[in-house]
C-alpha cells in the first residue's frame, strides 16, 4: 500500500487538467504552423508508444508498422470523405458502390481505422507470431510491403497509385493531443496490469516465462494487436492532418523513422517515446534553419539541403554511443521520484516503478 | 583506438557548432521579418524535394529557378527573394514546409516536383489563401478542387492523348499495347488517356491487344514482354520511370519486338539513353527542346543555362522551374501588389504567357494548355521529332 496515492491521484488529475488549459490556450493562441507541427508531434508520440508496446514491451521485434498505418490511414479516408469528392477523385475506375455514399464523422472513423488495422493484426499476427527476432522482423516487413503492393493494386477501393485527397481537414489540437493523452493513459495501465508483467516477463526469457505459467502465444498477438490498433489510429489521424494519402507514403523508411524514436527514447520506457516523439518531430523543423544561407564566424555559409539530417544522424550516434538505453531505459516517469526529490511525505513505502 | 575522452571532446564540439548555427539562422530569420515589415523585398516560397528519393527532380528544378531569380531579380520595383525549404520527398514534410512558407509570409509559392508531395502542400496554401503554381505534378488530382493551385507543365491525360494522336497518325498504329507501372501515378494516368484517345482514334474498341503491369523497382520484364509480342501489336506504349523502362525497352528489342515503343516525358534522362541509345523507334513527349526553341524565351535559357551551369544537361524541369518563377513575376505585374487573392485572380487569367517551355495559357482548372514535343532516339541522342500543338 502507498501511503502517498491520495496525493500522486490529485497531481494526475491537476496534470491533465492542466494539459487541457494548455491545450485549451494553445488552439486559439498558436500559430497554424505551430499547431500543425504540435499535431504531427502527437502523432509521432503514438507511433512510437505502439511500436514499443511490440518492440520494447514484448520483446517483438517487428517492422510492420508502417502497413498497420496504411490500413488505418485509407479506412478512415475512405469512411470520411464526402460522396461527391470520391466521384470527381476516383477518375480511373469508378469506387465500388458499396463505399460510395458513406459519410462518417471523423472520430468514429479514426476507430474504425484503429479495429480495421488490429482485424489486420490478428490476421498477420496469427502465423507470423510463431517466428521470432529477425525471422519475425523480416515476416512483418514483407507483410507491410504486401499491405502497400494491395494497395496499389485494388484501384476501385483505393485509387491505387493516383492516391487520395479531399480529405476531411481535422486542425485542432484537441483532437490529436486528445487521442495522445487518452493512448498514453491506456497504455499506461496496460503496462501496468497483469498483462503487461507478463508482457515483460516474455520480453525477459520467453521459456521461464512459459514454464511460470505464461500463455506466451496469447500474450504476443494481445501486445502486436493493440500495437497495430494504435498504429491504425495513428495512421487515421495522418490522413487528417495531411488530408491526401498515397501508398508510397508507406514505405519501409517510415517504419525505420518510429524505430528512431522508439530506440531514442528508451526501449521499454512509454516516457522515453514521448519525450523522443515530440523532440525528433520539433527539432527535425526547427534544424532547417542550418539548411539557410548564413554568417557563421563571419563567413557566408551557402545553404546545403540535406544538413539537418546530417546534424540529426551525428546526435543520434552520440546517444547511442554514450546512452545505450536511449534517453529513459526502461525508466519511467512517476510521481514519486517527484515526490521523493521535494522531500513530500516521507514514507517508508515506494511504489513499484 | 580513440578514447572516450577524445569522443566526449567531439561531442561537445559538434553540440556548440550546433548552438553557434543555430543563433546565426536565427538572427538572419529575425533580420527577414524586418526587411519584410517595411515590405520592400517580394517573397517567393519555393518548396521541392532536396533531399530522399526524388532528390535529383528538386535539384533541377530549383537550378531552374536561381537561374531565372538572377536573370530576372525585380518585379514592382522591388527585389525579389527566394525563400528555398526542402521537403524531404515526404508528404508530411511537404505540408509542414508550405505551411512554414505561408508563416514566412511569403507572396507566391512555386512547388513541387513530385504530384504526391504536390497533392499534400495544396490544401496547406489553399486554407491560407496563398497561390501556388506547380512546375512539374503532372497527376490532374493536384489543381483539381483547390483554385489556389496553377501548374506550367501539361497534365497526364495530355500527354497520353498526344502520344495516342502521333501513334494513329503519324505511326499508322492500328493497334497497341500497354506496359505499366502500377505504383507510378503518373504511369497509370498515362496509360489510362492513350487507352482512351487510341480507342476512339482508330473507332476500335479491340484496339488495344494487350495490358500488363509491373511494379517499381522490376528488373525482369521477359514475362510482360513474352505476353505482348504473342499479340503482335502495332505499337508499345510504356510510361514510367527511365530506369526501369532502359530495362524494359532493351529487353523488348533483344526479344525481337521490332515495333515503335512510345513513353512520357520521364524518359529524358541520361540513363535512359546510355541504355537505349543504340536502338531505334523509340519516341517520347516531353515540354521541351533545344533545337527547336518554341518561343524567344527559350533562347534566352539556354544560352544562360549553359553559362551558368556549363557542365549540366539543359533539361525540362530547369526550364519547367524557370518558367514558373517567370509566371509568379508576371502574375505579381499584372496584380499590380502582393496581395494573395490579387495574385491568384491574375494567374486565373493567364493567357499566351511566353515561358522557355513554350506560350502557357491556364484552363479553367488552372492546368497549363500547351504544345507538346515529341523526341526520338537516334544515334545515342534524342532528336526532336515534331511538335503537337493543344486542342
Amino acid at each position: 500500500m502507498d501511503s502517498r496515492k491520495g496525493i500522486k491521484t490529485a497531481l494526475t488529475i491537476v496534470t491533465l487538467l492542466l494539459a487541457a488549459a494548455v491545450i485549451y490556450f494553445g488552439d486559439s493562441h498558436l500559430s497554424r504552423f505551430q499547431i500543425r507541427i504540435l499535431n504531427l508531434a502527437a502523432i509521432f508520440v503514438i507511433l512510437g508508444l505502439s511500436l514499443n508496446l511490440v518492440v520494447g514491451f514484448t520483446g517483438m521485434f517487428s517492422l510492420g508498422h508502417s502497413g498497420f498505418m496504411c490500413v488505418g490511414a485509407y479506412t478512415a479516408a475512405i469512411l470520411t470523405m464526402s460522396p461527391e469528392s470520391k466521384e470527381l477523385i476516383y477518375y480511373m475506375e469508378p469506387i465500388v458502390p458499396v463505399l460510395k455514399n458513406i459519410e462518417w464523422p471523423v472520430i468514429p472513423a479514426t476507430v474504425m481505422g484503429g479495429v480495421v488495422a488490429a482485424i489486420f493484426g490478428v490476421l498477420v499476427g496469427f502465423p507470423a507470431l510463431r517466428l521470432r527476432d529477425d525471422y519475425l522482423a523480416i515476416a512483418t516487413l514483407g507483410f507491410a510491403e504486401i499491405i502497400r503492393i494491395i494497395v496499389t493494386n485494388t484501384i476501385s477501393i483505393t485509387n491505387g497509385a493516383l492516391g487520395l485527397k479531399n480529405i476531411p481537414s481535422e486542425k485542432s489540437l484537441w483532437f490529436y493531443w486528445g487521442i495522445c493523452i487518452l493512448t498514453i493513459l491506456i497504455l499506461k495501465a496496460l503496462i501496468n496490469s497483469s498483462w503487461g508483467y507478463a508482457f515483460k516477463a516474455i520480453r525477459d526469457n520467453e521459456i521461464a516465462a512459459e514454464a511460470m505459467g505464461v500463455s506466451v502465444f496469447k500474450h504476443k498477438l494481445l501486445s502486436f494487436t493493440i500495437g497495430a490498433f494504435f498504429a491504425g489510429i495513428a495512421g487515421a489521424m495522418m490522413s487528417f492532418l495531411i488530408t491526401s494519402i498515397d501508398p508510397t507514403m508507406f514505405r519501409f523508411l517510415f517504419t525505420f523513422q518510429i524505430l528512431l524514436i522508439v530506440v531514442l527514447g528508451g526501449m521499454g520506457s512509454l516516457t522515453g517515446s514521448v519525450i523522443a516523439g515530440v523532440v525528433v518531430t520539433i527539432a527535425m523543423e526547427w534544424l532547417r534553419i542550418v539548411e539557410r544561407p548564413m554568417h557563421l564566424f563571419g563567413m557566408d555559409v551557402p545553404g546545403i539541403p540535406g544538413m539537418r539530417m546530417v546534424i540529426f544522424a551525428l546526435l543520434l550516434l552520440i546517444i547511442i554511443l554514450f546512452y545505450r538505453q536511449g534517453l529513459m531505459g526502461t525508466r519511467e516517469f512517476n510521481w514519486d521520484w517527484v515526490l521523493d526529490k521535494l522531500g513530500v511525505a516521507k514514507s517508508k513505502e515506494r511504489g513499484v516503478s | 583506438m580513440f578514447g572516450k575522452k577524445f569522443l566526449t571532446l567531439v561531442a561537445m564540439v559538434m553540440l556548440v557548432a550546433v548552438a553557434l548555427v543555430g543563433c546565426g539562422g536565427g538572427e538572419e530569420a529575425k533580420s527577414n521579418n524586418a526587411a519584410n515589415n517595411e515590405s520592400d523585398v517580394i517573397k517567393i516560397g519555393v518548396y521541392e524535394p532536396l533531399t530522399g528519393i526524388n532528390a535529383a527532380g528538386g535539384e533541377m528544378t530549383v537550378e531552374g529557378i536561381k537561374l531565372a531569380n538572377k536573370l530576372y531579380p525585380d518585379v514592382l520595383g522591388k527585389k525579389v527573394e527566394l525563400v528555398i525549404v526542402d521537403n524531404k520527398s515526404e508528404k508530411q514534410e511537404a505540408a509542414n514546409a508550405v505551411e512554414r512558407l505561408v508563416n514566412e509570409n511569403v507572396d507566391v509559392i512555386i512547388g513541387s516536383y513530385g504530384s504526391s508531395l504536390s497533392m499534400a502542400g495544396g490544401p496547406v496554401a489553399k486554407d491560407a489563401g496563398v497561390p501556388v503554381i506547380g512546375c512539374s505534378p503532372t497527376n490532374p488530382l493536384v489543381t483539381k478542387d483547390n483554385e489556389y493551385y496553377f501548374r506550367v507543365c501539361f497534365i497526364d491525360p495530355f500527354q497520353g492523348t498526344v502520344m495516342a494522336k502521333y501513334a494513329v497518325e503519324t505511326l499508322g498504329a492500328k493497334t497497341a499495347a500497354i506496359v505499366q507501372d502500377v505504383q507510378q501515378d503518373y504511369s497509370v494516368g498515362l496509360s489510362k488517356y492513350f487507352v482512351d484517345a487510341f480507342k476512339e482514334l482508330t473507332g476500335d474498341e479491340n484496339a488495344i491487344v494487350a495490358q500488363v503491369n509491373y511494379n517499381t523497382g522490376d528488373k525482369d520484364f521477359s514475362a510482360q514482354l513474352t505476353e505482348v509480342k504473342a499479340k503482335n501489336p502495332d505499337v508499345i506504349f510504356a510510361p514510367g520511370n527511365f530506369l526501369e523502362c532502359g530495362i524494359l525497352v532493351e529487353k523488348a528489342r533483344e526479344l525481337g519486338i521490332d515495333v515503335p515503343i512510345l513513353g512520357g516525358d520521364t524518359w529524358e534522362a541520361e540513363e535512359f539513353l546510355n541504355r537505349v541509345g543504340g536502338l531505334k523507334d523509340i519516341y517520347f513527349s516531353t515540354h521541351f527542346t533545344a533545337e527547336e526553341p518554341v518561343t524567344e524565351l527559350s533562347s534566352t535559357f539556354l544560352t544562360k543555362f549553359a553559362e551558368e551551369y556549363p557542365d549540366k544537361q539543359v533539361n525540362a524541369f530547369a526550364a519547367l522551374g524557370f518558367d514558373s518563377y517567370l509566371l509568379a513575376l508576371d502574375a505579381i505585374n499584372r496584380a499590380g501588389s502582393t496581395d494573395h487573392d490579387a495574385i491568384r485572380d491574375a494567374l486565373a487569367e493567364t493567357e499566351n504567357f511566353q515561358g522557355a517551355t513554350g506560350f502557357i495559357t491556364l484552363d479553367e482548372n488552372g492546368d497549363a494548355n500547351k504544345t507538346a514535343i515529341i523526341k526520338k532516339v537516334a544515334d545515342g541522342k534524342f532528336v526532336y521529332e515534331t511538335k503537337v500543338e493543344p486542342k
